[in-house]
């Protein structure tokens, strides 16, 4: 957390939430059934860490009987933004959503640190910055520092949270893959459509391969893939840590961009970004330029899944692969936009490949942006858990369509030592049409 | 602030079970009722029998008023500490302790979710029936203390009808264990029925042995929808003198139609008067021959459609509409009063009828929806706190609601529990004389009124 604040000037913040915040918060009937669903109350078993809990918070702050205190602060950041609260509660209150607008009324009026400032309004911006500033990640990695750290353990020493962030540091590929797709990949066929990518910062860093697989995937469909290069950050990690200036900057950018390209659709292969941009005509509606056009661009967007499971027709061949697999649902994409359906179907159209459920699907991984790294202890309770489900189902692919999930998967694996192989949705429906495209040529 | 008492706590249980920070106290402060809510002094987290025996101790020497707590999900106010005080949560005693097949119970802390003893019990074959509506949430020790009833009360009883054994400590921190795993047990007074449904004002149950039964084999599923309430009534009366009681019946008015066909869409008339969805379960033979007589039954009084469910699927999807109920009505106001009287079932349209008038008369928009098949109906207010006037006539209408109810010889409450919200119309619910009874009952458990106080009894009007 950081500085301290101005009380007063945070009580006027809070006193003029508009109708429709108040609203929502009003209309919290303190039933309770958000309890069971939320993860920071599934861990730690108190009031304080459910939705019900922190609305209850939010309106005594609105309403003056509780002050915005350092106390208050930290709870509006305890929650993950999964959103499991959203879908289960019977009033329809939006408590995930109201926490975010709290952390914007905080941060507004609360100087922050350096680093934040450099990530949100410096590093967001443009996907080079941000790859320069993995270089000397990807240096210790490559001359084998990490692999001398990790075998002697050598950050124990230094800090426990030093070494907790070692640990979970993925493998950071060379290259990330902006600086070698084309901006317009030709339609596979006929053309039936033009499709924006939207190429979100850490599947572009992180998993350029998955990403790679989705372009493909999408122009096998019979669609031309437009990247624009000049495609910024959607702006999640903004919204989530309360940052809107640089976020709606970012945003209109993104609009501009893609409308300009004359694109039928905006695809994106990140569950976060995914929900972000469907969220533009939303969080750009106050904001004179360009609101009419932010409601257009997000209804264009679609997740991966959600478009290739309709793009893809029945003529499209799907090769065999053996394989146990489950499909983790990513909380940006089954309770912020509703989708379950495509993911599965896609899956169970492999011949061959046998999807189990996992017993508390839709329940988070604990990844959640950066608070495997911020709430650590948490992050890897609901962590541990999400395993233990997963290892009831014996799948041996676990399926997610999310970099934060990927990516806190593939650290499970490593920390729990289970026979995983975590996968990218795009990239093991790539190999199942490959695979059937080889055989095709070889017989 | 300085907290003396939360310092105490802390010394003997930890700092961590002990929770007394401004926003932890303002989290306990209230439950699932609706304008109701009291800050505590100190909340503690008690995850042992010597945690809880230990905080009635401190309280006891202190002379500290204690209120306990299970998950908050209670409609009466029967976990909002009113005087303030220490909240005693029961959430962290949640070890199930036996499921024994052999002899068809189960032991458990009070602090098992409902859910969640649903599932261990089936997992054996099992079925333990009470399956209030927020049963995956709410604790098995808050339904022992609120007596929670369910849909499944009309042939299979309520909680109350499945506790067989009770740990309970009273607020001087002693303890009493009655009862037994045997159905046939009269040994002296039967405290284990006396202490079910006293709402927390005379102990902390720790440890609470349940009756099962073996889980029914199948189920079949009827909807069936109404041009008129009236021929609604007349079909569960049908029903029932059929000699047939359903696993479920219920019933939603108009109103409640309306709300949830345009808030979910599921293809309901929007015209339609009312609505009952069935349910038999038991042993296939007999849930094919029950489920042939109830579609009779609907269609031989004026039911205007009837749907009998094919599969598990199809019975989920009639169910819909119920399930969606209250999540509808709760959309259409910020504020939702949810009340739950009961009537003899032949009652239900007079009782209907009363509830309709009593909108009417206060300019309120109500909708009705509940259990036709025991005669617990929730009359549910959609309304705005923030509108004092609005909550004024609110009150009345309820007022006029429960006068009815006793008039036709039913209850103020079926199932949520007497607490704060209805203690006022208790006295005219059971007379003067029983309130009186029940005070020196009281009196003897808990003589300095220091558990839970200001549920059930009435304070005087200051």
């Amino acid at each position: 957390m950081g500085a301290a604040q101005d009380l007063s000037i945070l009580k006027d913040a809070f006193s003029t939430l508009d109708v429709r915040e108040y609203g929502d918060v009003l209309q919290c009937m303190r039933c309770g059934f958000c309890l069971p669903t939320c993860p920071t109350y599934r861990t730690d078993g108190v009031e304080t860490q459910s939705p019900r809990g922190r609305v209850a918070m939010i309106k005594a702050v609105v309403d003056g009987r509780m002050d915005p205190t350092e106390e208050f602060s930290e709870h509006m950041y305890h929650c993950l933004d999964c959103r499991n609260c959203h879908t289960v509660c019977p009033a329809g209150v939006k408590a995930g959503e109201r926490v975010l607008e709290a952390r914007h009324r905080i941060e507004e009026h609360r100087p922050q640190g350096v680093v934040k400032r450099l990530l949100l309004e410096y590093a967001v911006r443009d996907q080079r910055r941000l790859s320069r500033l993995l270089a000397p990640a990807r240096l210790y990695q490559r001359a084998g520092v990490q692999a001398l750290v990790r075998k002697y353990d050598l950050l124990k020493a230094v800090s426990a949270g030093l070494s907790h962030l070692e640990a979970i540091m993925p493998e950071i590929p060379p290259r990330p893959l902006t600086e070698s797709i084309p901006e317009e990949i030709p339609a596979d066929g006929k053309e039936k459509g033009r499709v924006g990518f939207f190429l979100g910062c850490a599947m572009n860093l992180l998993y350029p391969e998955a990403s790679r697989a989705t372009a493909w995937l999408l122009s096998r469909a019979g669609y031309t893939v437009v990247t624009p290069k000049a495609q910024q950050c959607c702006g999640a990690p903004n919204i989530e840590e309360g940052e809107r200036r640089v976020y709606g900057e970012m945003a209109e950018n993104n609009v501009d961009l893609f409308l300009g390209k004359r694109v039928d659709f905006v695809v994106t292969d990140c569950a976060a970004c995914g929900n972000e941009l469907k969220s533009y005509g939303k969080h750009l509606g106050g904001r004179k330029r360009n609101s009419r056009y932010a409601g257009a661009f997000s209804e264009k967007v679609r997740d991966v899944s959600e478009f290739l499971s309709r793009a893809l027709g029945p003529e499209v061949p799907f090769g065999p692969l053996e394989e146990d697999a489950c499909f983790h649902d990513p909380c940006h994409l089954c309770h912020a936009q509703g989708i379950t359906t495509p993911p599965r179907e896609l899956l169970r159209r492999v011949p061959g490949l046998r999807l189990s459920e996992v017993p508390d699907a839709g329940q988070c991984c604990g990844s959640a942006g950066v608070y495997n790294i911020t709430h650590a202890d948490r992050s890897m309770k609901i962590l541990a858990a999400k395993v233990e489900a997963i290892g009831k189902t014996g799948a041996h692919a676990v399926v997610s369509s999310n970099p934060g999930c990927l990516l806190q998967l593939e650290y499970a694996k490593r920390r729990f030592r289970t026979d995983w192989e975590v996968v990218h949705i795009s990239t093991i429906l790539r190999r199942s049409l490959a695979r059937r495209e080889d055989k095709g040529g070889s017989e | 602030m300085t907290v003396p008492l939360a310092r105490k706590l802390e010394e003997l249980l930890g700092k961590e079970k002990v929770l007394s920070s401004e926003a932890d106290r303002l989290c306990h402060s209230y439950d699932a009722t609706p304008l109701v809510s009291h800050l505590p002094e100190v909340v503690v987290r008690a995850s042992t029998e010597e945690d809880v025996h230990a905080v009635l101790e401190v309280a006891a020497g202190e002379g500290a008023k204690v209120t306990p707590r299970g998950s908050g999900s209670g409609l009466s106010g029967g976990s909002v500490p009113v005087d303030g005080g220490i909240v005693l949560l029961t959430t962290g005693l949640i070890r199930i302790l036996d499921v024994d097949a052999d002899d068809l119970s189960v032991t458990v802390e009070p602090g098992v979710i409902t859910a969640d003893l649903h599932a261990a019990v089936e997992a054996k074959g099992l079925f333990y029936p009470p399956d209030p509506g927020s049963m995956k949430i709410s604790t098995i020790g808050g339904n022992v203390a609120e007596n929670s009833g369910g849909l499944r009360a009309m042939k299979y009883g309520i909680t109350g009808d499945y506790v067989l054994a009770l740990d309970t400590y009273f607020v001087d921190g002693s303890k009493v264990r009655y009862g037994t795993k045997c159905v046939k047990d009269v040994a002296g007074y039967n405290l284990t029925k006396f202490l079910v449904g006293t709402e927390g004002t005379i102990g902390i149950f720790t440890k609470i042995t349940l009756k099962l039964v073996p889980k029914p084999r199948s189920k079949k599923t009827i909807l069936a929808l109404y041009d008129d309430i009236l021929a609604a009534g007349r079909t569960v009366s049908a029903i029932v003198s059929r000699k047939i009681i359903p696993s479920t019946l219920e019933l939603m008015d108009d109103v409640t139609i309306a709300c949830v066909e345009e808030y979910a869409k599921i293809g309901l008339p929007r015209d339609a008067a009312a609505l009952l969805l069935i349910e038999t379960d038991g042993h296939p033979e007999v849930v094919r021959e029950e489920g042939a007589k109830i579609e009779e039954a609907c269609r031989e009084n004026g039911a205007r459609t009837v749907r009998v469910a094919r599969d598990a699927a199809e019975s989920a999807e009639l169910f819909t509409a119920r399930r969606m109920a209250l999540a509808a009505l709760a959309r259409v106001k910020p504020t939702t009063i949810l009340e739950d009287i009961t009537v003899p079932r032949p009652a239900i349209p007079e009782m209907m009828a009363a509830i309709r008038e009593a909108a009417k008369k206060y300019s309120l928009r109500m909708g009705t929806f509940g259990h036709a098949g025991d005669g617990n109906l929730h009359p549910t207010c959609l309304t705005d706190e923030r509108d004092k006037e609005e909550i004024h006539r609110v009150e009345a209408a309820y007022d006029e609601i429960f006068r009815k109810a006793i008039a036709l010889g039913g209850t103020i409450s079926g199932e949520h529990g007497t607490g704060m919200a209805k203690s006022k119309y208790l006295p005219m619910m059971v007379g003067p004389k029983a309130v009186e009874v029940m005070a020196r009952i009281k009196g003897v458990f808990d003589p300095q009124g220091r558990l839970n106080p200001g549920k059930i009894f009435r304070k005087e009007a200051h």
